[in-house]
């Protein structure tokens, strides 16, 4: 009988351990989703901090826009931070981008935060945002097209319907980039209105401004890190608890190679991303830098030439 | 058997249910609430104001017209091309047309018809030499030959461009080269000099900072004016002169770079028998008839050709030419005995080098 007990007794502790044990294992993988939706019950909304970086093409634009659409249809996104690092790019993309920044402060807040540089196109895509931060060592500014003055020559075997068809002539292409750059500097004007100590002229001067001038002449609103920018989206929505989501750009892949070196193998990766990449001056650009612009490679050149 | 389909009946038709209801719901919900399509206005065309990025395309229009000095009178035209001067074929074609046109003679003046006492020998049998951005320095007896050649009312015309910078592609990659004038020596000389960097005007522009404006001075007298209200050139130079008349100054705020100081700047000038103007993209086809740049180009073919130079200047060769040529390689002076020139008192004797005789090319 008391053996009968025994085993009974010890049977029941062993379900008891099983029974704890089984509890806590249970109880560690909910508590977190538990104390996530606690967490997000009492956020108000959510601040989208959207990346910008790299040089401004239209296949960028595309991930962009859709990541400010997103923002815009989604009604738990309150806020939006551009997190910008560029030196511009290609004209039309810019201002697609500008539109689509434009679309999204007429129907929430957009708050601009310059990491690095915000110049040229990159400035352009910010300039409709509600508040823009940016950095004392940043740079803003370049607003301003650059572009081939002209085409090379189409060889005589080539049949051309028209003597504009393929080939603008100089001045055409002047004209193209002034307008262009009219259009830039309007914007300019429009946007940062009662802010700006700059005339037309100096705008269009196409200076690139460290965060301490610009801050004071009207180029940005004022100093502040990321953290300040999202702080101030969300408090532009009206939260005072919120959810931050990023959206950070498609990595390149990597690609790696490899070679035999005194019977070692070495392997070498390369980052495939194009944001390094040289973009040939043919399509007008507003753009900070051209990066093949190294005039002491010139002279190095010339030298031993 | 019928017990187990009877037991499997009943969560069958709850899930049925289950999942109709979820269904339905999910097919309701939207028709309840609305689609997710945003209103979509028509930002591009709001926030574009098309008037103001407009481009108002350039008037081309007018004649180049050179007046001549008199009827039947033939002038020659020397145009140094010896110094490797800067200056294409197709903004040449604008001027040699323009004298062609009007019964004078454009020669080419090649590097073997600048050397030693030939550069003097080709001077005597012109009535005008155009010199445009030489990249290699004058030797002084040339510069000697120049002056006595405008002394003698020769007129000598000197083009000036700011430095090209042209990009090119070598072996070691691209390569950025830099080639300005070396005019130094030959503008100081008829008391020229063209400042360095190029002119610009952020206010008032043909469609680019750097095609600026200039206009003629009130009241001017100068040759190279008559007729002219404003000028576009495409990328000018400043002219520094102390004695000379200006012939076209630049319109109000316009700068200079590097040193962006807003100045009133002279970009053409004369000074008795020698006229400078500080760009040569107005004798391009594409920009001879903007605004009244074809005026200035018919002024200055007329400037050209109406000098009254005393026969056989400039009439003896220095003697550092005198030695050179006893030195040089006979081979490099040329000896042909006609001259393509109509010929003119004072010139048959001297034996006259040959400055090959172009035919305009077409504009």
């Amino acid at each position: 009988m008391s053996r009968n007990n025994d085993s009974s007794a010890g049977s029941t502790n062993t379900f008891y351990i099983v029974a704890v044990a089984a509890a806590v294992v249970v109880s560690a993988v909910l508590a977190p989703v538990a104390y996530d939706y606690a967490q997000s019950a009492q956020s108000e909304g959510t601040v989208s901090v959207i990346t910008v970086s790299g040089v401004i093409t239209g296949s960028k634009v595309d991930t962009l826009s859709e990541d400010l659409r997103e923002a815009r249809i989604n009604d738990s996104i309150k806020s939006v931070v551009l997190k910008v690092d560029s030196g511009g790019g290609a004209v039309a993309p810019s201002e697609r981008l500008y539109l689509e920044v434009l679309r999204t402060a007429k129907e929430i807040p957009v708050v601009a935060s310059v990491q690095g540089v915000s110049a040229s196109g990159a400035y352009y895509g910010i300039l409709p945002a509600n508040e823009t931060f940016m950095l004392s060592s940043g740079q803003v500014g370049s607003v301003g097209v650059i572009g081939a003055g002209g085409t090379a020559p189409v060889p005589d075997r080539i049949i051309r319907t028209g003597p504009d068809k393929a080939q603008p002539t100089t001045e055409q292409r002047r004209q193209q980039v002034e307008s262009l750059k009219r259009q830039f500097v309007n914007r300019v004007v429009e946007h940062r209105g009662e802010n700006i100590t700059l005339s037309r002229e100096e705008i269009a001067n196409a200076k690139t401004y460290l965060g301490p001038r610009a801050a004071e002449n009207g180029l940005i609103d004022q100093l502040g890190t990321l953290s300040v920018a999202i702080d101030h989206a969300a408090e532009m929505a009206g939260m005072e608890d919120y959810d931050i989501a990023r959206k950070e750009p498609p990595r390149g892949g990597l690609i790696f190679f490899a070679t035999t070196v005194d019977g070692q193998k070495m392997i070498y990766k390369q980052q495939t991303s194009n944001d390094a990449m040289a973009i040939p001056v043919t399509q007008p650009l507003a753009i900070n830098e051209i990066p093949y612009h190294d005039p002491g490679m010139g002279v190095d050149a010339n030298a031993s030439a | 058997m019928p017990m187990q389909v009877r037991e499997l009946t009943a969560p069958a038709a709850v899930f049925a249910l289950i999942v109709t209801v979820v269904l339905i719901g999910a097919l309701v919900i939207p028709f309840v609430s609305g689609g997710t399509t945003p209103e979509v206005t028509n930002l591009a065309a709001g926030q574009t104001n098309t008037d103001s990025v407009q481009i108002t395309p350039n008037t081309e229009e007018g004649n180049i017209a050179v007046d001549g000095p008199g009827p039947g009178e033939s002038k020659t035209v020397l145009i140094d091309k010896a110094h490797s001067n800067r200056l294409s074929d197709e903004k040449l074609s604008t001027l040699t047309n323009a004298l062609v046109k009007s019964g004078h003679t454009v020669q080419i003046l090649s590097r073997e018809q600048a050397r030693g006492p030939a550069w003097n020998e080709s001077l005597r049998s012109a009535d005008a030499v155009v010199i445009a951005n030489p990249t290699q320095p004058y030797k002084s007896g040339q510069l000697a030959g120049l002056e006595k050649f405008a002394d003698a009312g020769g007129r000598v015309t000197l083009l000036a461009d700011p430095a090209a910078i042209s990009v090119g592609g070598g072996l070691l990659g691209l390569s950025i080269q830099e080639s300005s004038a070396q005019y130094t020596g030959l503008a100081s000389s008829f008391g020229f000099a063209a400042q360095s960097g190029y002119l610009y005007n952020m206010h008032e522009y043909q469609n680019n900072f750097k095609s600026i404006y200039a206009t003629t001075p009130a009241e001017s007298r100068n040759p190279l004016s008559q007729g002219i209200d404003r000028v576009v050139l495409r990328e000018a130079v400043a002219i520094s002169t102390a004695s000379a008349e200006p012939a076209l100054n630049t319109v109000d705020r316009t700068v200079r770079e590097p040193t962006r100081r807003e100045a009133t700047y002279t970009v053409a000038a004369t000074s008795g028998n020698v006229a400078i103007v500080g760009d040569t993209d107005f004798m391009m086809p594409t920009n001879v008839y903007v605004a009244d740049n074809e005026v200035l180009l018919g002024n200055l073919a007329t400037f050209l050709v109406s000098g009254n130079k005393r026969p056989g200047a400039p009439a003896t060769p220095d003697s550092n030419g005198a030695q050179n040529a006893g030195t040089s390689t006979g081979g490099a002076i040329p000896t042909a005995p006609t001259a393509p020139t109509a010929p003119r008192p004072g010139d048959g004797p001297s034996p006259s080098p040959v400055p090959e005789s172009i035919i305009a090319p077409s504009e």
